[in-house]
């Protein structure tokens, strides 16, 4: 990355040199106009500017303009225009801005920064320093936009303009040093891996990031960075004998010299780090496929199985190896934590599932989903392995699926709660999607196929998503969206009927919704937080623990606290945490579930006894942002049992947040 | 600039009045080497001021017995011509223009070209083909010629009419544009638009023609492809609507011939029927909407609004007018076009340019907004577009499907 950012301006030169030509063009016209119709000329550099930098590398192309494009007039008569009075804490809003040229200005201003302090453009009002002191603000302002994939809330506000937000934080970061970032960014990598997302490649990519950042010899991370050593070792140098990070075919060799407590130390060593961190190294696969072939009875270390897992493990020897034999591979090591995790699950034990993994070992795939495979993942390992990974990704950590930069949170919630509740019906699905192109799911006695239905929520295929998901996610969206197009003319709202036929028997027939479909004004506000409360709360519903997963539907508020959309979430649990307090726990398919709702209402993922990918809110915080859940009538709990005053209080956060004016 | 750098403009040439106010005729007059002054209401009094630019305020209304005052004082400081920018002030130029150049007849002649009714009776006395049209004053009249239309065509009752259209008489292009097939709709039409001038519909390939006039004769004359109506427009035609350049000229000559024009800037618009049939449709004085000034600059390389300056000043020469122009379609460096935006959703909360136009290799840029009103008014006539993507490419047949695939596109989601 760091090497690359040089000469990265070449790729948009070569991808599109007519919008080299444009922007010359812009600069040109805007560098002649007069003073007075420079505004309007303006809008034209910034829509070329625009195209450019949501291109790959079209940062560096612009930052090397940036000389010629402000002294062509581009900040006159703007704050712009005398960068030393700009605030650096002011770009984050201007970087999440709806209005392009917003973001193109805040973009265009940084870069120009840029350039000043990299020496390159001598400017009359800031210094080199000043600029790198500014932009390093700027970059710890953003951190978190740095680091983390799209939100909900930044795909409905800014679509593809975010993209260029990202690459512009990406460029100076790379520009200007991740040295001077680098605390922030390995809190943030900690924070976001407590979560074991399966998707991580983003992770991945920082943590590369910084170890490319501490070998280089051009970097001076300071004293920064100490806590990073973890990280960059649970990939590449878990054990003393990769520790140099050597190459796979070098430590084989290793491996091969080795005796039994040697080989011993190296597994648990491989067990430890991935278990610490969900991130597990390449080398660990090498060590698991020789194992199978030597000393299998080292299998059950190296995973870090408990009792449970070795007994699952035990039970199905064959089948494990068989899956490490398929799945394990340096570039799909990924799998040997899913594998390790589903055993602890003991999923095995449930009759259909062993057969079932049996039957994906030999699935063949239709040209449609290896394409898709391949363009998203590449041909190391053979999009059939790649599969299998996720497969095992998907089965080990349920609530670690994410919905990537789509808005398919339906179908990943659904995909998850499969994993988590049903993983014999997921396989099911995943054969006919992957196999057969074609998905069918029943409505109400209807047979819906996914082959014939037109497009669902999402209008473009999504991409970013792990490998089931990529086979999943559209048929399942294209069915989903047929459902609720088949409820539209009914009165209240679909999910009533969608959801228990859409994720199964196990969903409660009961359903509850506080906003009124027509006019999106609340209604019924008491009966539905007293409802929820006697059919969730176990003070109220006679302790009963929560059976399954429940779909529910959020109202998502951002920190101030203002409505941003509609989410879909499923329930998982409900109980006290270490300091008493009730939480619910939940799933949420948006890729970090640490979110900030406003109103301290700081979504928890790591602390306040979540499991992985659990996310948690005390019980009011979360009942005053819920506005669909589904119950069983049968099961009424103690209604009259819910003290008001607690209603008032969740009532009065509604109102205050998503509920004003409603 | 001008009044403090005399120098900068050519004393042996004329001095220009730009009647209306438009930032892009202004950046043309003040690189141009013609001493100028804007004429504009006095809103744009502090701008100018701000911006050196030389004004004189006045605001254009309705023709009065003030008129005579404006055109009394361009005279005392030397103005030679007066260039109208819009619709509302191309009356203002006739009568300053009389006054400036004593000649009276200027005067009726820019209130033919500014009353749709009288310039199609004109055109048909100077023996032009023109559609069936007739003044309405009331609903009832726009019923009887929609009926009477349709009896004409021969058609049973039943049979889908063929639709009317009607126009104000004085506004500029698409504006209060509407067309009707059926009595019920007729409703729809506000009292307040009255009265109209409604028009037979031509089946036809319409468009538009951009021509230069100096001492009677054509200096410089475009053809304007329409894509579709209200939608977008492309220079220089492609190859099928310049071939019919000569015929096209023709028309243009009887024009003004008919409409006395010796010099200035005229804008009509044609159909030409499938037998190859021209009819007019309008004219008007004055620069086009749509911005085909700018694609004219993008497509040849020269500033229209100068040669607007050219074509109506007195003291060009022969010499210097030739020189400027370049050669119609062989000196195009290719097709400019432009395509004007409706939000097609009725709730938008933002702009998005899709991915395929953005990519496209052709796409120049745009000047739309973020849109300040979630809630879409629903279109009633023509000519509300929220703004403009410009293209720019070599293939007139990529450059029409390009245009006409942007209507299927949201742009604002």
């Amino acid at each position: 990355m760091i090497e690359s950012a040089s000469n990265t301006g070449h790729s948009v030169a070569e991808t599109s040199p007519h919008l080299i030509e444009q922007l010359e063009q812009a600069i040109d016209l805007l560098q002649q106009a007069r003073d007075f119709i420079k505004p309007d000329k303006v809008s034209r550099l910034f829509d070329c500017c625009r195209r450019i930098m949501q291109q790959p590398g079209g940062c560096a192309l612009i930052e090397s303009y940036m000389q010629r494009i402000e002294q062509a007039g581009v900040f006159n008569n703007t704050d712009y225009a005398q960068p030393q009075i700009l605030i650096p804490s002011l770009s984050a809003q201007a970087l999440k801005s709806a209005d392009a040229n917003s973001v193109v200005m805040e973009a265009l201003s940084n870069l120009r920064l840029l350039a000043v302090a990299k020496g390159v453009y001598k400017h009359q009002h800031v210094s080199a320093e000043q600029a790198h002191h500014h932009l390093t603000h700027v970059l710890a302002i953003n951190l978190e936009r740095l680091f983390s994939a799209a939100d909900e809330a930044e795909r409905t506000r800014q679509g593809k303009l975010g993209q260029l937000s990202r690459h512009l934080l990406q460029h100076l970061a790379e520009r200007i040093g991740y040295e001077h970032i680098i605390e922030q960014l390995i809190d943030e990598i900690w924070r976001i891996l407590q979560q074991r997302p399966i998707q991580l490649a983003n992770i991945k990519q920082m943590v590369t990031q910084i170890a490319i950042c501490q070998q280089s010899p051009d970097i001076d991370l300071g004293t920064s960075g100490q806590g990073a050593d973890r990280l960059i070792s649970s990939l590449y140098g878990p054990t003393q004998s990769c520790r140099e990070d050597p190459g796979v075919d070098v430590y084989l060799e290793r491996l091969a010299t080795m005796d039994a407590a040697a080989l011993q130390y190296e597994a648990t060593g491989f067990a430890r780090a991935m278990h610490d961190t969900g991130l597990v190294s390449p080398y660990h696969a090498v060590l698991l496929r020789y194992l199978v072939e030597n000393s299998d009875h080292l299998l059950s270390e190296a995973l870090g199985l408990s009792s449970t897992g070795r007994d699952c493990l035990l039970s199905f020897q064959e089948l494990v190896h068989a899956l490490i034999d398929k799945a394990v591979h340096p570039a799909s090591a990924q799998a040997i934590y899913g594998l390790a995790m589903m055993l602890e699950r003991s999923i095995l034990y449930q009759p259909p599932l062993a057969p079932a993994l049996w039957r994906q070992l030999s699935l063949p795939l239709s040209d449609f989903a290896r394409q898709r495979l391949l363009t998203l993942f590449g041909d190391n390992p053979a999009p059939e392995i790649r599969l299998l990974e996720g497969v095992l990704c998907v089965l080990g950590q349920p609530l670690g699926v994410g919905q990537g930069n789509n808005p398919t949170c339906q179908s990943a919630r659904a995909i998850s709660m499969w994993a988590y509740q049903d993983p014999d019906y997921l396989l099911q699905l995943l054969v006919w999607a992957a196999r057969d192109d074609e998905v069918i799911m029943h409505f109400e006695g209807q047979a819906l196929s996914s082959k014939t239905l037109p497009s669902g929520v999402a209008s473009e295929l999504p991409m970013d998503l792990d490998p089931v998901s990529l086979i999943l996610v559209p048929h399942l969206d294209r069915i989903y969206a047929e459902m609720g197009r088949r409820c539209a003319e009914r009165e209240s709202d679909p999910h009533r009927w969608v959801n228990p036929e859409f994720h199964g028997w196990w969903c409660g027939r009961g359903f509850d919704i506080n906003v009124d479909v027509p006019t999106g004004k609340l209604v019924n506000l008491d009966a539905f937080l007293r409802r929820f409360y006697a059919s969730y709360h176990p003070y109220y519903n006679g302790n009963q623990p929560l059976i399954h997963p429940q779909p529910a539907g959020v109202a998502i508020t951002d920190s101030a606290m203002r409505f941003i959309g509609w989410h879909a979430i499923s329930i998982l649990r409900v109980a006290l945490d270490q300091e008493q307090t009730m939480r619910v726990y939940f799933y949420n398919p948006n890729n970090d579930s640490g979110q900030h709702w406003g109103d301290d209402i700081l979504v928890s993922t790591s602390g306040h006894g979540e499991r992985f990918g659990e996310a948690s809110l005390a019980f009011e915080q979360f009942a005053s942002r819920l506005y669909i859940f589904h119950f069983d009538p049968l099961e009424p709990g103690e209604l009259a049992a819910v003290p008001e005053t607690e209603l008032n209080t969740v009532m009065e956060k509604i109102y205050k947040s998503w509920g004003v004016n409603r | 600039m001008s009044s403090e750098t005399p120098s900068s403009y050519n004393p042996e040439k004329g001095y220009i009045a730009l009647l209306g106010w438009s930032l892009n005729a202004v950046e043309a007059a003040e690189d141009f080497d013609r001493r100028y002054v804007v004429v504009a209401p006095d809103w744009a009094e502090d701008y100018c001021k701000q911006h050196d630019i030389p004004y004189i305020k006045w605001n254009f209304e309705r023709l009065n017995d003030r008129s005579m005052e404006i055109a009394q004082t361009l005279k005392e400081q030397g103005v030679d011509v007066a260039i109208p920018l819009f619709e509302e002030t191309v009356e203002w130029a006739g009568a300053i223009n009389s006054v400036l150049m004593d000649n009276p007849r200027l005067l009726g002649q820019s209130m033919l070209l500014r009353d749709k009714a009288l310039m199609k009776r004109r055109a048909q006395l100077g023996g032009i083909r023109v559609g069936i049209f007739e003044e309405a004053h009331d609903k009832g009249d726009v019923i009887r010629f929609l009926k009477r239309v349709n009896q004409t065509l021969l058609k049973l009752d039943g049979d889908p009419n063929d639709p009317i259209h009607l126009k104000a008489f004085d506004k500029a292009g698409c504006l209060g544009h509407r067309v009707i097939r059926t009595p019920d709709e007729v409703d729809t039409i506000p009292d307040e638009e009255f009265p109209v001038l409604m028009e037979s519909h031509l089946d036809g390939w319409e468009f538009a023609v951009e021509a230069w006039i100096h001492n009677g004769k054509i200096r410089f004359l475009n053809i304007s492809e329409y894509v579709t109506l209200g939608y977008s427009v492309f220079v220089p035609a492609s190859p099928e609507l310049e071939k019919y350049r000569d015929q096209i000229t023709q028309q243009i000559e009887k024009l003004i011939k008919t409409f006395d024009i010796e010099f200035g800037f005229i804008h009509p618009e044609y159909f030409v029927t499938s037998d190859g049939e021209m009819y007019f449709g309008e004219v008007a004085y004055r620069p086009p909407g749509f911005k085909v000034f700018e694609l004219l600059e993008r497509a040849y390389g020269f500033n229209a609004y100068q040669g607007m300056i050219l074509a109506f000043d007195p003291k060009t020469t022969e010499q210097e007018i030739t020189d400027f122009f370049p050669r119609e379609v062989v000196d195009a460096k290719g097709h400019a076009g432009c395509f004007g935006v409706y939000p097609r959703l009725r709730v938008v909360s933002r702009l998005e340019i899709p991915e395929e136009t953005e990519n496209h290799p052709y796409y120049d840029f745009h000047d739309l907004n973020q849109p300040l009103e979630a809630t879409v008014t629903k279109r009633t006539a023509f000519g509300t577009h929220w703004g403009l993507l410009y293209f720019f490419g070599d293939d007139a047949l990529t450059m029409r499907d390009l245009l006409e695939h942007q209507e299927s596109l949201d742009f604002y989601i």
